[in-house]
């Protein structure tokens, strides 16, 4: 199994596209942080707009912290369709090659192949995030500095630059649980579907109805808080004044349980569908 | 006849008005405050409105005779636009006549009340009540009715019966809802525009603590 992983590890540090998939989330970054930052002008001029009249305002709200958390906002849509496409190509390029059958003919279970194939998309899903991470705040920081923060969410809340330093790290921690389940579904779909267009062409669609659907009220309080779609903005909560906790475990332990089924489903059809693509 | 029985009313009402005088007991309460010529002192702001959630924040405080008060802070901070004329200045910025409006009972304090009615148009507010400890010789209440940011009414503790500044201040004043941009909302599913909506205008209060007053006299 290790030295399975260590083969896939091998596999994306070789892989050119391992490189542009870097650099288009880089280059994206730094588009979002750009706008983020006429954006973040705007916002605030809206948010405090009824304010004016009454208070004076004495310090700066368009600082790093804003600009991270305007990021935070736009890129839960372009990394996971950048993820998407990278880690279902782990597989469909291996069938488009043949080399998984030649792989197959190896000593290899092919319940270890599969199974290294969703350790290796998990981490790479932790690393991209990380980096992304790191050089969001290091970028944001260098460029606008720190600052108290201001959100809309239940009300105009006002984190201290401290806290709200703490907060963005949170969400990013829990923002990598939403990105490494859209990562195992597309994974999944690479078993099921084989051909790389296809795949990425369903994973899309997953993607944009995930959001949608993240969006709509189903009138139903069941489904709203069990449907998958539901669950992938956990991140946001740790920007409600008092964080809701127990609410935040729940939904990230409840996607972490649809991450591993939809994984499980991916093991069941790998292992019983014939190899060849 | 009628038209000059006017004329004549209103030149002898105007002639009275002028002829009215500033309070005593408001100018010895700006003498006494005049005797202050610079002031520091540490500052702690509470903010009580509805839709803002915001943390205790700390600052200092710094007056200079002849300049307006300023406050300062590592962090953001929103300060009242009224209220924080804690020396008079801004009211006596501009000429203007007081009206005796008699006693009222103020924390158990018998106050005098006077309205302050600008005489010039260059004045930002149209009407001001006082509400003045004259055996303290000083402010307790203030309802300062402004041209175009609404009334603002600051109500005024101190530590002693002696000391001329305050060491809180509750500045009292109509604020509207938030307008929300929809691209900033995380979670708009959970945003209720109807409520939003027939919020409209509410109170908000700011709660100001002083401590560690240097004054230079």
């Amino acid at each position: 199994m290790i030295s399975l992983i260590s083969a896939e590890i091998y596999k994306i540090r070789k892989q050119s596209k391992t490189l542009y998939a870097l650099a288009a989330i880089l280059i994206i970054e730094g588009f979002v942080i750009v706008s983020a930052y006429y954006q973040g002008a705007g916002i605030i001029d809206l948010l405090l707009d009824n304010l004016k009249d009454s208070f004076e305002f004495k310090g700066n709200l368009l600082n790093g912290n804003l600009i991270i958390y305007l990021i935070l906002n736009s890129l839960w849509f372009h990394i996971p369709l950048i993820l998407m496409i990278i880690i279902s190509g782990f597989l469909t390029s291996e069938y488009k090659d043949k080399t998984i059958e030649t792989v197959m003919l190896q000593p290899v279970s092919k319940l270890n192949f599969i199974l290294s194939k969703y350790v290796v998309s998990i981490a790479f899903t932790i690393f991209i995030v990380l980096l992304l991470a790191v050089s969001t705040f290091l970028v944001s920081y260098w460029i606008f500095g720190r600052g108290d923060l201001v959100v809309y969410l239940d009300g105009l809340n006002f984190f201290k630059s401290d806290d709200a330093f703490n907060r963005l790290i949170l969400a990013f921690l829990s923002g990598v649980n939403s990105m490494v389940f859209f990562s195992v579904v597309s994974l999944t779909l690479a078993v099921i579907l084989k051909d790389a267009t296809k795949t990425w062409i369903v994973s899309a669609i997953f993607l944009i109805c995930s959001n949608l659907l993240l969006k709509i009220d189903f009138q139903n309080e069941i489904l709203n808080e069990l449907f998958f779609s539901k669950l992938t903005d956990s991140w946001q909560y740790f920007f409600y004044y008092k964080i809701p906790y127990a609410t935040i475990y729940f939904k990230n332990l409840l996607l972490l349980s649809y991450t591993i089924l939809v994984m499980l489903i991916g093991v069941i059809i790998f292992k019983r569908r014939d190899i060849q693509g | 006849m009628k038209k000059l029985c006017f004329i004549f009313m209103f030149l002898i009402s105007a002639g009275l008005i002028s002829a009215q005088e500033i309070d005593n007991d408001l100018l010895q309460i700006k003498m006494r405050m005049d005797s202050i010529k610079s002031f520091n002192a540490q500052i702690k702001l509470d903010v009580d409105i509805s839709f803002i959630n915001m943390p205790t924040k700390y600052g200092k405080v710094r007056y200079k005779q002849g300049e307006a008060t300023k406050v300062t802070s590592d962090d953001f901070i929103m300060l009242p636009k009224r209220g924080l004329d804690l020396t008079l200045n801004e009211i006596f910025e501009h000429p203007f006549i007081t009206v005796n409006r008699g006693e009222a009972n103020y924390n158990g304090v018998v106050c005098k009340v006077i309205n302050i009615i600008p005489t010039t148009s260059k004045s930002d507010f149209s009407i001001a009540t006082l509400f003045m400890d004259t055996k303290a010789k000083r402010i307790v209440q203030s309802e300062i009715s402004t041209k175009t940011e609404g009334v603002f009414t600051a109500y005024l503790a101190y530590q002693n019966y002696v000391d001329a500044l305050p060491s809180a201040v509750e500045v009292q004043f109509a604020v509207n809802s938030v307008k929300i941009p929809l691209r900033f909302l995380g979670k708009e599913t959970e945003v209720d525009r109807n409520a939003i909506k027939q919020e409209g205008s509410k109170t908000g209060k700011i709660f100001l603590t002083l401590t560690d007053f240097q004054i230079e006299k």
